[in-house]
């Protein structure tokens, strides 16, 4: 007689894998890599080894965080054939993620560090998939930009304590394409220049546009962002929240501020000195930086955000008002710092912000109950 | 979610042939398990009572067929416990056993009836039907649940096409008996056929506007459900048929509501028209691991390897069988079982259909949350109940869980949600 399966109940199972959706979160991440790879690759005719850089730092990261996971599962004495057939490709995502958020300028040795912070300290240690407290690719930008400054590279500089916008120097920023400020930072105030030389569109398709690799060609991500959508794997809901709720703070940011004139006095509520045309604040704000890709793929990670509906739109309106602040507050680097600090608070939304089960009675009231029966025992006094 | 109705969806309702051997198990309800009236030796008819109801909670069973008592002895059902069990060996006579048939009963008659016949829910819960027409709160509303949300399952579906008058005539019984004129008729839209079938008769309308505005006393409401498992769950049907929401640990009386399965207002019909004892069912044989699926009227008993071999036994990569249906049914170890009152199907499920893959750590993706019926948080009922922290898997509200298994067929890690819950149950039970 032949052995059957014996198991509990349901018998059957839906044929999405833990694994599957990484390889279609690694499937939506391609655009952005190969567009990243070429529109380095074409910004400065000086420079046409950008690319290479850009796809080498792709390559360099994927490679050191398997190999990470790979190492220090074996080093759990885990057979290694097991390991192979366990593969959920989690960490191949994290090592993409972190390859985009690397510039081509930065040093080849950064990827290496951050990819392994990220995999070994950030999801291993904390117990592996599904476990880690912080997205690891967020948590592996910010050790780099961190722990390796200059050799990390950026565009945008950093912000000294003293305040001072530092700009990193880097092939791509002299660059006669490049030259100018882009848009958001005019509007940050952290450039050198008045005005900005690259449009909205630039700014969308990423031409000309100085930054990491992954978030230059923001149609590439999108186009990333609806393939996860329609394969079922990301909730169109969230990201889109995010965005929105960034370009929307950052309109009201610049209007404040537009209501106090050059020496911080306050003007007008409606007629300030430096007023802008909302759609000049909006479109910028939410098209430039790393803020696509940290809100398609990065903030939307399924371990670092809460469970519940309610919980997720505040959340995500929580890490676009976030964002907006911190750009202006640091100058740059706010998305990263965004979603790290609102990772952090997951926890939080998810104990205050449960579900109502079904059939689910709200409890009368202690307050309400004693009157009722204070009521009752008075009619019948009576 | 592919509900693979098609396997069976145009087989026509079959009947088993008599074989030689009938296991009779005394606890096919929820309640006490019936007590014998019969010996060994003794020759019994076919529809004849053999154990009765030991307590209101309790159902009276009924010889399949006309033979011998063999023996009363201990055999695992499908849920792999050993229950009591009376052995019937059949003679080959043609007899029958039946109650005086009732002209325009009372309610007490048939709900007196239903009791004498036996009749429990036939939906999988096998609640005493007698006990369920008797409610302790005022009911306003019969809801008859002809969702079948169960992939594969077709037995109602079969029975609404070609027994459509029988059925509807029951359901009527069963208002008359709890003295409701409210009825409804929840149907998912994957049964176009039954559908029709339904609304061809009198008194049956469709749940549209204008057909409701010239409601006259006593029509059925037929409601067209989205094809959504778990639609045909009790609570979930009487929220999608009248908006109302059954309270935490509530039973469907408490918002005014009854629910009845198909099967179950057949018997009705078959026991006050003709006076049938429930001894028979429809069972659906079904999966790409049987050579015929089939719809077969079956007498409880049959030992399930007979009813295999009447659809042409097990192909070759045949992994898994399974008692009922594929989200809520039991896996079988072997086909050593007999056919109970609550067996709506018997699947055998190849390798492609069967899920076999190990469970993977939670990634937290909130599909099973987003699939809950009963809107629970299913990931920690999972995760307290791997951690051994009954009291917090109960906070999450394991309790409240009906196990329809939505969680674990969408979850992308396998988890064993279900079993969880179920574990969390005992360990709460061992506490009380």
């Amino acid at each position: 007689m032949a052995n059957y399966v014996y198991s509990s109940s349901p018998h059957i199972k839906s044929p999405r894998t833990t694994r599957r959706i990484m390889i279609d979160v690694c499937i939506a991440l391609l655009p952005a890599c190969i567009a990243g790879c070429i529109l380095m690759g074409t910004a400065n005719a000086a420079y046409p080894t950008l690319g290479l850089l850009a796809f080498t730092h792709l390559a360099i990261c994927c490679i050191t965080s398997v190999a990470a996971e790979w190492i220090y599962l074996l080093c759990c004495k885990k057979p290694f054939k097991q390991i192979i057939a366990e593969f959920d490709f989690t960490s191949l995502v994290t090592g993409m993620l972190i390859g985009m958020n690397l510039y081509p300028t930065s040093k080849w040795y950064v990827g290496i560090f951050a990819s392994i912070f990220a995999v070994i300290v950030v999801k291993m240690l904390f117990g592996g998939t599904g476990k880690n407290i912080v997205n690891p690719a967020i948590a592996g930008r910010i050790f780099a930009f961190i722990a390796f400054g200059a050799a990390f590279g950026g565009a945008m500089g950093y912000a000294t304590p003293a305040g001072e916008i530092k700009q990193f120097s880097s092939p791509i920023s002299h660059g006669s394409v490049t030259a100018g400020a882009t848009p958001l930072q005019v509007l940050l105030g952290g450039a050198t220049e008045a005005t900005s030389t690259l449009t909205n569109l630039d700014l969308f398709l990423g031409t000309g546009v100085a930054g990491c690799i992954g978030e230059t060609c923001k149609l590439a991500l999108i186009a990333g962002g609806i393939y996860l959508v329609v394969r079922g794997v990301l909730n169109f809901r969230w990201p889109l929240v995010y965005i929105l709720s960034t370009g929307l703070v950052s309109v009201l940011i610049a209007w404040i501020d537009g209501c106090y004139n050059a020496n911080g006095k306050f003007v007008s509520a409606l007629l300030g000195t430096k007023f802008v045309d909302a759609w000049e604040v909006f479109l910028p704000s939410i098209l430039s930086g790393g803020l696509m890709l940290g809100a398609i793929f990065m903030a939307t990670d399924y371990v670092t955000t809460p469970n519940t509906k309610l919980g997720n739109y505040i959340y995500f309106a929580f890490l676009g008002i976030l964002t907006a602040v911190l750009r202006k507050a640091i100058k740059g680097e706010a998305v990263s710092f965004a979603i790290l600090l609102g990772n952090i608070l997951v926890p939080l939304f998810d104990m205050y912000i449960r579900r109502k089960p079904f059939g689910y009675v709200k409890p009368e009231r202690k307050r309400v109950k004693k009157a009722a029966q204070e009521a009752t025992a008075a009619k019948e006094g009576e | 979610m592919p509900d693979n109705k098609d396997l069976t969806a145009t087989v026509a309702i079959e009947q088993m042939p008599i074989v030689t051997d009938y296991y009779v198990p005394l606890s096919q309800h929820i309640g006490k398990p019936a007590q014998p009236v019969v010996n060994v030796g003794d020759r019994v008819i076919e529809g004849q009572l053999i154990a009765e109801a030991s307590a209101f909670v309790s159902a009276n069973i009924h010889s399949p067929v006309c033979g011998e008592v063999a023996e009363i002895v201990k055999r695992k059902n499908a849920q792999g416990v050993a229950v009591d069990c009376i052995h019937i060996k059949s003679n080959g006579e043609q007899d029958k056993f039946t109650l005086p048939p009732l002209t325009d009963p009372t309610p007490e008659q048939i709900v007196e009836r239903v009791r004498e016949a036996g009749i429990v829910g036939m939906g999988g819960a096998g609640f005493p039907t007698a006990v369920k027409l008797q409610p302790q709160d005022p009911v306003d509303t019969l809801i008859i649940n002809a969702a079948e949300c169960e992939p594969y399952l077709n037995c109602d579906n079969r029975l609404m096409i070609e027994r459509t008058e029988q059925f509807l005539a029951g359901v009527r019984l069963i208002a008359k008996a709890i003295n409701v004129s409210n009825i409804y008729i929840g149907i998912e839209d994957n049964k176009p056929e039954a559908y029709a079938a339904l609304l061809a008769q009198d008194g049956v309308i469709p749940d549209t506007k204008e057909a409701l505005q010239s409601r006259k006393e006593g029509d059925i409401v037929v409601v067209l459900l989205k094809k959504k498992y778990p639609q045909g769950a009790e609570k979930t049907i009487i929220k999608a048929c009248v908006g109302r929401e059954v309270p935490i640990g509530g039973l469907p009386a408490a918002v005014g509501c009854i629910v009845d399965n198909v099967g179950t207002a057949y018997a009705v019909w078959d026991a006050v028209v003709n006076g049938t004892t429930l001894h028979k069912r429809l069972m659906t044989v079904s999966g790409r691991g049987i050579r015929n699926p089939k719809n077969i009227e079956v007498a409880i008993g049959t030992p399930l390897s007979q009813i295999v071999e009447l659809c042409g036994g097990l192909t070759d990569d045949a992994v898994k069988l399974v008692s009922g249906g594929p989200m809520m049914g039991y896996s079988l170890i072997n086909l050593d079982v007999a056919t109970t009152k609550t067996d709506s199907g018997l699947l055998a499920l190849t390798d492609k259909e069967a899920s076999t893959v190990l469970p993977t750590p939670c990634i937290n993706c909130g599909r099973c949350a987003s699939v809950c019926p009963m809107r629970l948080m299913p990931m920690y009922i999972d995760f307290y109940t791997t951690v051994g922290d009954t009291e917090n898997a109960v906070k999450y509200g394991a309790l409240n869980c009906f196990e329809c298994g939505t969680c674990a067929y969408v979850c992308p890690a396998k988890r064993p949600i279900v079993q969880s819950v179920r574990l969390t149950k005992i360990k709460a039970k061992e506490k009380k």
